[in-house]
């Protein structure tokens, strides 16, 4: 299969995995225990999300901006049966702190804010300092997406068993409750 | 949106081949091969290759290598002329205009017309300064993986392209399923591709 259509038949696979993701962050109050790293994660979906729905030409876009808790309008969105493509977020891990925006059918790391760390404020032209300033970045970017690798790999080890429907059963109940709690208001009770 | 800067966006590819023996030596050649030429002066249409990701104006890596620990940090520097479709449009029609006036003509055929509106094409393109864009790389030798900061897609053929002439190795885009491929054991392989899409409602 070549690549154009292996990104269209399986794009299923990075939207289902972001779903997850966010269900998974919610889970725990934003907290994300990453089994192969033995440590906890803080994971907070924020401001910024894009739904999808629909192939091709039909296909429709669901924008949702506002603060976490006017998130509810995204999960009634996949209440509809729309899809989870793109999310900002914030990751921090140990000292480190990222915002990002993670879009799933190609797994794009978007307007990526890296952690502000002592060096980045000083600024040399000396060669070593130049180099350290490089590898400094580029470990910071690479830990952001080994994190990612990590947690992709928590979904695959689940997506991949039966144990699949036990957890897509609580993922229902999650979406439900979402969507019962934005009826709810809409509803004045 | 480039590695150094504070807000960066970018993918990630799986580098694919052998490396060659003496590989920093057989880099260094190879890279000086395909870095950028300046065509300022010039009149060529597109000029591209590799800079410094520090300095887009180094192409012979004089102020920082482009080695960085079990990294090469390289940029993509793609020159180009451009002529807008409306500026082709307005200047291929004012030629049309004088020909007819200066012959006498009613109209012009078809073909001349496309034969003017090529070299009126050539004429502005020339007058064109080069439109420079500028695309950071690190490859992590250890791992055969590449970060690419833009999510431009034609940025990211044109990559692919100039990597496979520079090294000789092909860039696999890191998409979902080819991820999960590299991350699940063998065993479960034919698990992940047996995978159809959840309801989640």
């Amino acid at each position: 299969m070549d690549l154009v259509d292996l990104i269209e038949e399986k794009k299923f696979l990075g939207q289902e995995f972001l779903t997850w993701l966010w269900f998974k962050s919610e889970e725990r109050g934003g907290t994300v225990f990453l089994p192969e790293a033995g440590e906890d994660i803080q994971l907070v979906f924020e401001k910024h999300m894009l739904l999808e729905y629909g192939e091709g030409e039909n296909r429709e876009k669901l924008i949702c901006r506002g603060l976490m808790t006017e998130l509810k309008e995204a999960r009634t969105g996949l209440a509809m049966g729309k899809k989870l493509e793109q999310a900002r977020m914030l990751l921090s891990r140990g000292e480190y702190e990222w915002n990002l925006s993670f879009k799933a059918t190609l797994m794009e790391f978007r307007n990526v804010k890296p952690p502000r760390t002592m060096s980045s404020a000083e600024e040399s032209n000396d060669p070593d300092a130049v180099e350290g300033k490089l590898l400094e970045h580029i470990g910071l970017h690479e830990t952001l997406v080994k994190t990612f690798d990590q947690l992709f790999r928590m979904f695959l080890a689940v997506r991949t068993v039966p144990a699949w429907e036990d957890e897509l059963a609580r993922i229902r109940r999650w979406i439900g409750k979402g969507d019962n709690a934005i009826r709810s208001t809409q509803d004045g009770i | 949106m480039s590695l150094l800067s504070r807000s960066a966006s970018y993918v990630r590819y799986a580098v694919e081949g052998e490396l060659p023996e003496n590989f920093w030596e057989f880099a260094a050649r190879r890279i000086a091969e395909f870095a950028f030429k300046d065509i300022d002066e010039g009149s060529e249409e597109r000029s591209i290759g590799w800079v410094s990701a520090l300095n887009m104006f180094d192409s012979e890596f004089a102020y920082a290598s482009y080695a960085a620990g079990d990294h090469i940090v390289l940029s993509l520097r793609i020159d180009e002329r451009r002529v807008s479709p409306k500026v082709l449009k307005k200047f291929a029609l004012k030629e049309e205009e004088r020909i007819k006036k200066e012959r006498q003509l009613p109209n012009l055929a078809r073909a001349h017309r496309l034969e003017i509106k090529e070299s009126v094409r050539l004429m502005l393109m020339h007058r064109a300064a080069p439109v420079p864009e500028v695309y950071d790389l690190c490859w992590n030798l250890a791992e055969s993986s590449l970060l690419f900061f833009t999510t431009s897609q034609k940025a990211q053929e044109l990559l692919e392209e100039s990597f496979r002439e520079t090294f000789g190795l092909s860039l696999i885009l890191q998409v979902p399923y080819l991820t999960a491929e590299k991350l699940l054991p063998p065993d479960r392989h034919q698990a992940l591709a047996g995978l159809e899409p959840t309801i989640f409602i």
